[in-house]
């Protein structure tokens, strides 16, 4: 699993070993992308977007707009053959512009995967968190709606009510909690249900406000204790790689205010010095960004965090982010150390995972990658290291956690 | 902007973390400063085709991550290269000071050949300096490396970097020296190169299969 590899045996896939085929495996996981037992209407949908005979309708047109096309190049091509090459060559480019626009358009009709990585690709090097265009990923999402402050669908305030109650104790059982959360939790619980799932806060309601005030102290004790020592011989490597790295990071959102730069330093010294066998490993710096994110969704009513001034909240309610932020990576981190120890055994392992899944699923692409003498760890090593913070907007990142937690 | 080359040769960019190694890539290939640019995690690469005395190389230049954690794994990435650049920042005597684990490495896993410029970066830095040019000068001949101090910052002498580099093994190749047809030697026959091999008849029809799009 990328993030907690043999702690959590229902929903990891290192179960992938026990599991013959992947068609096994896919039947497993492909609720995954429901969004619940009460979506029947989705699922219609759904259903009929892979509609064999839309699917053929529309592939046909594309087929029967791709020759018209390329019989009117040729036609023309014959009639302009005596003009400069030079114009020919514009009028490729115009019929290969008419082409893709038709492609896409005829693509609109269903979440096709490649609808998925094109609007992907677009955003990734994009500086904002994106709102306006929603990948089927998180599609149907509380986020889902335009408006500032959306109005739940039924389904939505469904699915938040489950959240709720479960939520509500006395003890809220996490197994239940995990499974709901497969296929996505809503905004507002969020930061809760985060919280609990990794183990940070207590299933039991009435000790839940005692322990956020015991490891809040407790983290800023570590601060006390250890943050003077930054500058310390033994230290200040450590030190140093975190200060050039928090302006180099990814993604872009938030990481350029001071305040939030003091806050990154702070949480990831105290957490390299404390884990001396792994210590600061680039990467880890970008595992608190989500945490960070979602627990300031705590406290604000804005839509888009990526243009909050964090500044603006009160000292006491910062310090909470932080700690919390601290303890949640520092759980994710315990499932994961060996990814970021000597030879990062953990990160090779789960390569080599990749490696063999793909080479049962799309032997073709795994064939062709072994032909041009492409190792996977060459392209997958940074996926596991930073837990694919680096290759799908932050959004997403979120969307995935939710499911992996 | 379709160039065929005579000649493939992989590069390596080494040094330790934050002397700019992304940078000088950057630089080199888009002619730009990125100052936004994001820490490298393994590897990443860039490819550019350079004219050196008339022939014309295609550079595929593996950038490497520069924490020491990442060691382990880039070193998996040094087999069969031809050139290197050895990246420190002269502002910064620790990243000199780890030039020799560099050396090292470079040549034990890539290859005995491997051609190895040493860049002094971050030349713009002048007053923060803590490396002179001439103790650097001094450590690269007697390392038989060649020596260039950069910036990537303005530009200055990094083309020349990457170009001089070439220009060795180029010069290795034609004395004899260097074997292209050996394996692991990190050197390609281009596709320039290659058509000629082909008989005509052939290269016609693979053109024609190709999409007007």
């Amino acid at each position: 699993s990328l993030i907690k590899p043999g702690s959590k045996p229902p929903t990891t896939p290192v179960k992938l070993k026990k599991v013959s085929t992947f068609q096994e495996f896919e039947s497993n996981t492909s609720d995954a992308w429901d969004l619940g037992d009460d979506d029947d209407e989705l699922l219609a949908m759904a259903a009929e977007n892979l509609n064999t005979e839309v699917v053929m309708e529309t592939a046909h047109k594309v087929i029967q707009n791709h020759s018209k096309l390329q019989e009117q190049h040729k036609f023309q091509e014959e009639h302009l053959q005596d003009e400069k090459q030079a114009e020919s060559a514009e009028l490729t480019s115009v019929a290969c512009g008419d082409n893709r626009l038709v492609k896409s358009v005829s693509e609109g009709h269903t979440w096709s995967s490649s609808d998925y990585a094109s609007e992907n690709s677009s955003m990734q090097r994009s500086q904002s968190l994106p709102q306006a265009s929603t990948p089927p990923l998180v599609r149907g999402m509380t986020d889902y709606n335009t408006s500032v402050t959306p109005a739940l669908t039924e389904r939505e305030a469904s699915r938040l009510d489950k959240f709720k109650q479960l939520l509500a104790g006395p003890n809220t059982d996490l197994e239940e909690l995990r499974k709901l959360s497969w296929s996505g939790i809503p905004k507002r619980v969020r930061p809760i249900a985060w919280k609990l799932l990794s183990g940070y806060l207590p299933a039991n309601v009435d000790r839940r406000e005692s322990t956020l005030k015991r490891k809040r102290k407790e983290y800023f004790a570590f601060v006390e204790q250890y943050y003077d020592s930054r500058n310390d011989e033994n230290h200040q490597d450590t030190y140093r790689q975190i200060h050039i790295d928090i302006p180099r990071m990814s993604p872009e959102v938030l990481r350029l205010q001071p305040k939030v730069t003091e806050i990154f330093e702070r949480i990831l010294f105290i957490w390299a010095i404390r884990h001396p066998a792994s210590g600061y490993v680039q990467g880890i710096n970008d595992l608190v960004t989500p945490f960070f994110v979602v627990f300031i969704c705590e406290y604000i009513e804005e839509e888009e965090v990526e243009n909050f001034d964090v500044s603006s909240l009160p000292e006491e309610v910062l310090q909470n982010i932080e700690a919390d932020s601290y303890w949640c990576m520092s759980k994710l981190l315990d499932g994961i150390q060996d990814n970021y120890t000597f030879a990062q055994p953990g990160i090779q392992k789960k390569v080599k995972m990749l490696e063999e899944l793909v080479s049962r699923i799309d032997e073709q692409v795994h064939r062709h990658l072994d032909q041009h003498e492409v190792k996977y760890l060459q392209f997958a090593f940074r996926w596991m290291n930073n837990l694919l913070m680096r290759e799908v907007p932050l959004r997403c990142t979120i969307r995935l956690w939710d499911t992996y937690q | 902007s379709f160039q065929s080359s005579d000649f493939l040769f992989k590069f390596l960019v080494i040094g330790n973390a934050g002397t700019g190694k992304s940078c000088l890539l950057h630089q080199f290939i888009e002619k730009k400063f990125k100052d936004d640019s994001n820490h490298t995690i393994g590897v990443e690469f860039g490819s550019k085709i350079v004219n050196v005395g008339g022939k014309y190389v295609k550079l595929q230049i593996w950038d490497t991550a520069g924490q020491e954690r990442f060691r382990s794994v880039t070193r998996s990435y040094y087999r069969g290269a031809a050139g290197a650049l050895l990246v420190y920042d002269i502002t910064s005597r620790e990243t000199y000071n780890a030039l020799t684990n560099w050396l090292t490495d470079a040549r034990m896993l890539a290859s005995q050949n491997i051609v190895i410029i040493l860049c002094g970066n971050k030349k713009d830095l002048d007053a923060d300096r803590e490396v002179t040019f001439l103790e650097a000068s001094r450590f690269a001949q007697e390392n038989e490396l060649m020596f260039l101090e950069t910036s990537a910052l303005t530009g200055e002498n990094v083309e020349e970097a990457f170009v001089q580099c070439a220009r060795k093994i180029l010069n290795k190749i034609e004395s004899g020296e260097l074997d292209p047809e050996r394996m692991g030697s990190g050197i390609q026959y281009g596709d320039a190169a290659l058509r000629q091999l082909r008989s005509p008849r052939r290269a016609q029809a693979q053109s024609a299969q190709e999409c007007g799009c």
